[in-house]
Parts: C-alpha cells; structure tokens; sequence
C-alpha cells in the first residue's frame, strides 16, 4: 500500500524449454548467467523493479516451466496476467513454431478481456550461439509472424551476453502503461 | 449468577439461589480422585513433560465423571507434544505434495490439550535458502538488523519486572508501517514471529505486516501458486507445518489471506485472526470489491487500500492486547449506573430520529450503545469499526463522515458513520445508512455533547479512565449480600484507595487473594465481557501479551468443534494456573500463582463471579433491547 501510485506487473514468461526463460530472467534481474541447464520445476517468481517515463513498476516475474507435464496450474498460473513474454531458441525451428500454441493457450487460460490487444512481448533468444551460424529462424520470418499476430513488439536477445535483455523489459512496462486500468467500487 | 463453583463438598455456606443450579463439586471432587490414580499409574505421562503441567479437562458427563483410560493415554500423549511441535499434527490423506493438515494436532482426541512453553531465549531460525525464487540474486536489500531490535523475538523470555511497564496494553505501540526495507530475503523479515498477507488471486500483493508489499511481489506470487495449485486438485489448503512454523490460509474469493506464525497460537486462533484482517478490509471497501476482481482479473486494489495500512497494523497488534479479538465480545467502561443510562437515553433519542447506530466509546471501551429497532450490531463489528476510528489520526482532528462497511451487518453495502471525538479518549460514532445525513448527524452530536457536559457523563468517563477496572486486590473477601451493597468504586469501599499503602503493600508481587493475578469474565447473553486490570506481577506488556496467548488457547479449547461442552478446565505449569469454567450464562477465565492452592483457586473464582454480579449494573450494557443484544 504505498502512498505514492506504484504499478504491480505481473509478467508471464512462456515458451519451450530449454529456450532460455530462466537465464533471461536472471540475467534480467540479477545479471547473471550461467551455462548449465537446470530445468525450472513448476514456476519461479522474482521480482524487479523498473522506471519508466518517471513511473515506478515492480515487475513480478512468474518464470514457468517449459516442459509440459508442469502445465496443469494453467488457469491459477495466467490468472491476471499483466504480460505475457514468449520466448523462442532462434537455433530451434520447433520452438519459433511452438510459439504461436504458446499464445493461444495463454489466450484460453487466462481468458482477457481484450485478447485482441492483450500486451505480448516476443523474444529471439540465444542469437550469439555459434556466432549465429546456427540459426534457423531468420529475424525477417519473426517479425512476420509478430506482425500478423497484431504487431506484437520483437527483441532478438542474448541472455549470455546480456543483449537486448533490458530494451524488451522497458517494452513491457511501456504496454502496461498503455493499457492501464482505472478502477472504481 | 445462579450456579456455583464449590471445592468443599461439606460447604456450609453455598445456598443455591435457582433450581437449575449446576453445582459441580461432586464432579470435581471426583476429578480429584482420579488425578490422584492417574498420577498412580502413570507417572511417566506427566514427568516426561518437564513443563510439569497438570491439566485435567473433563466433559459434563452425565455421571460427572471423566473417562480415565482415555484422560491416561492423552495425559502421555500431552507429554509428546512438547517435544516436538509436528509430532501430532494429524494429517490428513491428500495428494497434494506438501502437507495439507486439515485439523489441528489438538483437535483429534478429545480435548485434552498439551501446552508448549518452551523458555527459549531467542528463536534463531536460519534459513539457508536465500530466496523464495532460488535465484541466488542481490535483490534483497538485506538489511540485517540486529537481534534485539526485532519486535516479538523473545516473548516467551521471561523479562524483568520494570523494564517495560506498560500496562495499558497498545500505549506503547506506535502505528504505522514497520520495517519497509526487508524483503523476503531478509534475515530480520524471516525471523519475524507473525507474518499476514493479503494478496489477490492471481499473486498480486495486498498487504504485508512487514517489508514492502512490492518487494514481496515474488513471495506473494509463491503463496498464490501454493493454494492454486491445491485448488486445482478440487482441495483446499487450510494449514501447513514446517517445523516450528504455521502456515495458515483463508481464501475469500478473490481475497488471499495468509499468516505465517511461530508462536503457537492454536490454528483455530490464527484463523479467527485472518477472518478478522479480512473484515477489516470489507469495513474499508465492502465485498462488492469482488465484483472489480470479475470484471478484471488483472485488478490491483492497493489503490484502494490506499493508506490504511495503519488500520491494519494496529488490528494485527490488537491481537496480542485485545481479548475481544478472541472472545467474540466487547467490553464496557466501567461507569455507575444512572451515568451509563443518561448517556443511553440521549443515544436513544437520536436513534429514533432515523439513526442507525449510534455508539459512545472511550478506546476500546463502550460507554453506550443504542440501535434502531432490530438493528443488531456484532461484537466483532464494533471491534473492526473502532480500530478503524482509533488508528485513523484523521479522525481525531476533525468532525468526519466516512463510508464504511459492518460486514455482519451488510457485507455489500456502505454505511456512513459520523465520527466525532468529544475529547481525547471518547468519540461518538452515529451510523446512518443515508449518504446525505451529515448536517442531520451533525446536529444530532451537538445535542449528544451538550447532554453528555450537562449531565457530567464525560467527566464521569474521565474519571473512571483514571480509577481504572477491577482489581484482583479488590476482591471482596466475604460476597456482600446483595441488597445491603452501597460502593464507591466497583463494590469497594473507599477504603482501599485511603489507606493503601498497608492493604496494597500485602499484595504487591502476588496478586489477588488466592494468588489471583487476573480474570476475564465473559457474559453470554450481553456478548460483553470484563477483565481484570493488569498488576504485579503481570505487569509488563510483554507479559500480558503471554497471559492473553494462554487465555486464548484456553479459549480455543473450550470452543473446539466435536468436543465437550467442556464446563472446566485447570491447568498448571509453569507460568500459571489458569482456571475455566464455562456455564450457559457466562464463562470465567481466571489465572493465578503457579503455587496456587486449587481449592482456594475455585473457592476464589466462585467469588470473582460473585463479585461480577455485584458490580454488574457498573461494569455491563445494561437494559438495552433484548431484541437487538
């Protein structure tokens, strides 16, 4: 309850395993990253705080698993989501593929009043892998699929390297800004 | 009062006054007996317990006696419970991966309750996980502060008379928001004995007792997941153990209520509490708060709450000074009886005139109380609604009229209540459900106050503030007869304030006769109670707050689903002997010396409930509609 009007983000993190959600989180929030895979059981939560335009947010963070056996909370899980953050491995076809279940379900589980216009983020991760030698999915043909999917903002980001990592947070608070409630009893 | 209470089968004086008298010697006597064979049999089940509690609960069977065997096996079943807080917990079959225990430990056997009062200095508890996410990040500010800063650490030490003398519990306490730097990975946060949390459905954070309720967002979203994920299994959480640790939840439909405890209050107790904290929040904005939460789930109330959570503090801290929070009743200023019915009838007056409610209070106290026709008002309502005047220092500089919700009364509609303070202690509450009564109101107080000066009400409330309630040392010795009574004070002759340097001195450290330190006699028919002032040796507030955990887990006791009706209740430790006694008309909760004779205690309560009855017309809300109260 603080005197002065801070906004609470909730921020839903989605996307195929291994395509590096949990590393993008801590290199978001504790600048930090590790090589070693560890798989995220259920969900994580942290927290961040971010200015923007002289505003005050704290990001709540709900870091899921991607593996499908811990999908069951659905509803729990997405229930008042702010944002919703998809992330793909741009090394990984089936992940970029995958993405567009990944909005549906969150469509359905979370059932916004505005779906048309729910904030999405969509994240390329994993650009500096081989020197981007191993790329397979070309930043032309996801900006496409954005676009198509009610332009929907785009980052190509490295959780390794920390790149691009803080444009795409600031780009969420900026859509909270732009969709923000106003509520009365 | 018409039962009594006797030690003594050869009694020569009880004349029972009513035929429906429910003398309870032979039964006690009979309890006497088969202690005596319990202590026989099995000396282990007392002796294991170092605490060296004696308890005896019986239920009011219909021969009066208690059943041995099972008393036996409880008896050793009591000593376990010390050791090891998670021992006796009793959980029940659930899928769910972490423990779901539906009940608390105590609630399976019959009743017979085991306390735990270890004498642990400090509860160190260090937790080696730095954070609720497993991120080993730097976001806690970690602020570690020091040990003997920490509120609550070290309750159950036992602390030198005088260095906190409070003895008006909350006088000391200074509301507002503590401790906004901690987070979750704070070490003083994690060491805090009593965390409440309000959070919505979909993780976001209400409130937070400690730390800064953004900075928790990641703990807020941990809990909201916890009981979701439950949910989604068709189940619902209501209570988790880890170690030393309670977890306990209440879900209000889009309102999460959690609070995070290690101070062994009975789980019964803790969700009163949160039943509580979640009415004080229905008193600020109604339920219809609800209806935000389906039109958007995204909806932060924060907002809302803005700059209440003064109200809620100082709710949290009445829970260790204030017995109405458990008691369910509310307790009035001690004040002669013609001054307590000029100040009703003027009330009267103004509540005919379209009134709701309207309420004179002093703190905590009610001097009067008046409703319209068939309006009743809940105990636990008045409680939520002066905590809300009292914590509110806008309130006090102002003649104000604010909207607010009695959630017994209508949780989904606003009231607007007129507050008024006539001076410093005393405010006027009226009640209206009109939006635009405030001038009506308004005049209604003027002719309130200018009644209340002219009949020295107030500086009869002034005067009894400083004379104070009952004291155990007053307790007559010989119950007057009752027709022949004429006091000064609460049925004392003055003599005890002319020359109290000789009769005061007697008792100074050991309390009443009897070894009396206190009592809170709660009257069921009036939902009121009274206490006894605190004094030596119970004397620091610290001290008081333990006294009131005790009575509160007696309380709970009694009260507990599926057993009893449990009429008494004696208990020894350490600490106290604390006495119950619970009839259909009133029940008395008394504490003595640890060294008390227990004949003399029961012969003692006997008079405490004489006494009360004396002194009714002074210390009870008297008369008023018997529809309503």
């Amino acid at each position: 309850m603080a005197s002065r009007r801070r906004m609470l983000l909730k921020v839903i993190i989605l996307g195929d395993s291994g395509v590096g959600k949990t590393s993008l989180m801590n290199q978001y929030v504790n600048r930090k990253f590790s090589n070693q895979y560890k798989a995220t059981i259920g969900a994580d939560f942290l927290t961040k705080e971010v200015q923007f335009e002289d505003r005050l947010f704290t990001l709540q963070i709900w870091d899921t698993a991607g593996q499908e056996r811990f999908q069951s909370l659905g509803v729990a899980f997405y229930r008042g989501a702010d944002c919703c953050v998809l992330v793909y491995d741009v090394n990984v076809m089936k992940s970029f593929d995958n993405l567009n279940n990944w909005r549906e379900e969150f469509l359905i589980q979370a059932s916004p009043s505005d779906p048309e216009n729910f904030p999405f983020v969509v994240l390329g991760n994993k650009i500096d892998v081989d020197s981007g030698n191993s790329r397979v999915v070309s930043e032309k043909k996801a900006r496409a699929w954005c676009a198509s999917k009610g332009n929907i903002p785009y980052f190509e980001t490295s959780a390794k390297e920390g790149f691009n990592v803080d444009a795409a947070f600031q780009c969420i608070a900026k859509n909270a800004l732009k969709n923000e409630p106003e509520e009365e009893l | 009062m018409g039962s009594d209470l006797d030690s003594s089968t050869s009694s020569d004086d009880p004349i029972h006054e009513s035929p429906n008298s429910t003398s309870i010697d032979q039964s006690l006597d009979a309890i006497e007996d088969q202690l005596a064979s319990i202590a026989l049999t099995q000396p282990n089940g007392v002796a294991a317990d170092d605490e060296s509690s004696e308890q005896e609960v019986f239920k009011d069977t219909p021969n009066g006696l208690p059943l041995d065997e099972d008393s036996n096996q409880q008896e050793s079943k009591g000593g376990e419970i010390g050791e090891e807080g998670f021992g006796n917990s009793v959980p029940e079959p659930s899928s769910v991966e972490f423990e779901v225990v539906e009940e608390v430990r105590e609630s399976s056997s019959s009743g017979v309750f085991a306390w735990r009062r270890t004498n642990s200095e400090l509860e160190v508890e260090r937790q080696e996980s730095p954070s609720s996410s497993g991120y080993a990040g730097e976001r806690g500010s970690s602020s570690s502060t020091s040990v003997s800063e920490i509120e609550e650490v070290g309750e159950d030490q036992i602390c030198e008379v005088g260095k906190d003398d409070s003895v008006d519990g909350g006088s000391d306490w200074v509301p507002g928001k503590r401790h906004l730097d901690e987070d979750d990975a704070s070490v003083s946060w994690r060491k805090r004995k009593k965390h409440f949390f309000i959070l919505s459905n979909s993780g976001k954070p209400i409130y937070s007792r400690y730390g800064d309720e953004h900075k928790l967002a990641g703990f807020s979203a941990t809990l909201q997941a916890i009981i979701s994920f439950v949910e989604n299994g068709g189940d619902r959480v209501k209570l988790i153990r880890a170690g030393k640790h309670q977890v306990i939840f209440l879900v209000k439909g889009p309102i999460y209520l959690v609070c995070i405890s290690c101070t062994e209050e009975p789980y019964e107790s803790l969700r009163g509490q949160l039943e509580l904290v979640y009415g004080q929040m229905i008193v600020i904005l109604t339920k219809s708060v609800n209806r935000c939460f389906e039109k958007n789930s995204k909806f932060d109330m924060t907002p809302l709450l803005g700059g209440t959570d003064v109200v809620f503090s100082s709710l949290i801290h009445s829970f260790s000074w204030n017995p109405a929070t458990f008691l369910h009743a509310y307790t009035c200023l001690p004040l002669a009886y013609a001054t307590r019915q000029a100040a009703g009838a003027i009330l009267q007056d103004v509540a005919d005139s379209g009134v709701l409610f309207a309420i004179l209070m002093c703190k905590h106290k009610v001097i009067s109380l008046v409703g319209a026709q068939k309006a009743s008002l809940h105990p636990d309502d008045m409680l939520l609604l002066s905590n809300f005047v009292m914590s509110s220092e806008s309130f006090r500089t102002s003649e104000s009229f604010s909207p607010i919700c009695l959630p017994r009364y209508n949780p989904m509609a606003f009231l607007y209540a007129y507050v008024h303070y006539l001076d410093v202690d005393t405010y006027l509450m009226l009640l209206t459900t009109s939006s635009d009564a405030f001038f009506h109101l308004k005049d209604c107080r003027i002719r309130i106050e200018m009644v209340l000066l002219k009949s020295n009400v107030l500086s009869e409330v002034q005067k009894s503030m400083l004379d104070g309630g009952m004291r155990v040392e007053d307790l007559p010795v010989d119950p007057s007869p009752r027709s022949g009574y004429s006091s000064a004070h609460l049925g004392q002759p003055r003599l005890a304030t002319d020359s109290p340097e000789r009769f005061r001195e007697a008792f100074v450290g050991i309390g009443g006769p009897a070894g009396l330190w206190n009592f809170i006699y709660r009257s069921i028919y009036l939902d009121q109670y009274v206490s006894s002032e605190f004094s030596s040796p119970i004397s620091s507030s610290r001290q008081q707050k333990r006294l009131y955990r005790a009575y509160q887990k007696l309380y709970a006791s009694m009260h507990e689903e599926g057993v009893g009706p449990h009429k008494t209740q004696f208990r020894r430790d350490e600490n106290y002997v604390l006495l119950c006694w619970v009839t259909q008309d009133f029940e008395l909760y008394a504490a003595f010396d640890p060294l008390a004779d227990k004949a003399l205690a029961i012969k003692t309560c006997n008079r405490v409930c004489q006494w009360v009855k004396d002194v009714e017309n002074e210390i009870f809300l008297l008369g008023a509609s018997p529809f309503s109260w």
